[in-house]
């Protein structure tokens, strides 16, 4: 574990999980969703859980986005909140 | 101080998992609660992960010896080298449910707006209120 | 017939990229036993592929390729193979999914039988997570009538 790294990972993991709950369009959250995924496969990867980053990768970043995407495709992108 | 500073790791997955509560009960969209939930689930993975983790510990993977078929010499091995790989073991489980349970709210979200047209709580609460008087 | 969303980058580059995804699919698969990957991830990866093939071109080129009775089949066949080993295992008289047991009707030692065994296992576990998910997009793209996706 490299602290450094760590701290600077983890921060924007937050930035990114505050960001996908308050950003005013769907589309934006569900991609927004994808890199906080992307960002916690890289820290499971820097702390040596190499099968837990491989799996999130590409279930977390890769098939739940487009999961996402087309659900909010045949529903609509507005949102209140 | 030191409690603080020393255990990052846990602050931050504490920090994660009450956004993810937040969006699941303070958020008035139904696809906003589902990206709460997602977000709850991998903060406790974090958490499972961080219980793992050693310092100067590497992957938990034994290279072996070629003239052994493969395995470690015995003695060879020490388990303090290595990063624990139970918990990273139970959280890949914890991963699959998690796509599961994902695709299956989108698809009650995709109904619900079939049958509303809205995705908005509040605006479903009134629909449902009219249709009963 | 070429139509108003066509892009014939697109189509050109997803259709030369996806069997080498299903080739990755496959490499993770059999490399499992030694680093990470195994059944779940690869499974995964050959979903992705057909995933691509129906955001790239329609719902109807993916289905030419992948019908929807054979999704239903390898659905199936895939649990089938993984308790179809564990109960083999069981008649030839150990417990459930112990494949060391595997040695008594495989060429191979006790050794050799436990790797291959979980590889079966490994096998059945990849073609019912791509069959899954395929089916879970589809469903979810097309509203559940199959009839176009995203256009």
């Amino acid at each position: 574990m490299i602290w450094q790294l760590d701290l600077v990972l983890l921060s924007l993991v937050v930035i990114c999980a505050i960001a996908s709950i308050t950003v005013k369009d769907l589309l934006s959250s569900a991609i927004i969703l994808g890199a906080y995924s992307f960002l916690m496969c890289l820290i499971w990867a820097e702390m040596g859980a190499v099968d837990v980053a491989f799996t999130e990768a590409t279930v977390g970043a890769g098939v739940s986005t487009i999961f996402f995407v087309a659900a909010i495709y045949h529903t609509t992108r507005r949102t209140k909140d | 101080m030191e409690f603080i500073i020393a255990k990052y790791n846990y602050w931050i997955y504490i920090i994660l998992m009450m956004i993810g509560l937040y969006a699941m009960i303070a958020k008035n969209n139904l696809a906003k609660k589902v990206v709460g939930m997602t977000i709850f689930q991998t903060a406790v993975i974090l958490f499972f992960i961080s219980t793992a983790a050693k310092k100067g510990a590497t992957i938990p993977i034994v290279m072996g010896d070629p003239h052994l078929h493969g395995h470690a010499i015995p003695g060879t091995v020490h388990a303090i080298q290595y990063v624990n790989p139970l918990p990273h073991v139970l959280m890949l489980t914890a991963i699959v449910v998690m796509v599961a349970t994902f695709g299956v709210a989108l698809a009650l979200v995709i109904m619900i707006f079939r049958r509303y047209g809205t995705l908005e709580e509040d605006e479903i609460i009134e629909i449902r209120k009219k249709a009963v008087v | 017939m070429i139509n108003k969303h066509d892009d014939i980058i697109i189509e050109t580059l997803s259709r030369l990229l996806t069997p080498f995804i299903q080739a990755f699919g496959l490499y993770v698969l059999c490399l499992g036993h030694y680093s990470p990957g195994g059944g779940f991830q690869g499974g995964v990866l050959v979903a992705a592929s057909f995933i691509l093939l129906v955001i790239a071109y329609d719902i109807k080129e993916a289905k030419s390729r992948l019908t929807e009775k054979w999704n239903i089949v390898l659905n199936s066949a895939g649990v089938f193979v993984y308790a179809g080993i564990g109960l083999l295992c069981l008649i030839l008289g150990a417990n459930f999914l112990d494949y060391s047991v595997l040695s008594k009707i495989l060429p191979v030692g006790p050794e050799e039988a436990r790797a291959l065994g979980i590889l079966g296992v490994e096998i059945g576990v990849e073609i019912t997570v791509a069959a899954c998910l395929v089916s879970i997009f589809l469903d979810l793209a097309s509203r559940g009538e199959h009839e176009e996706a995203l256009k």
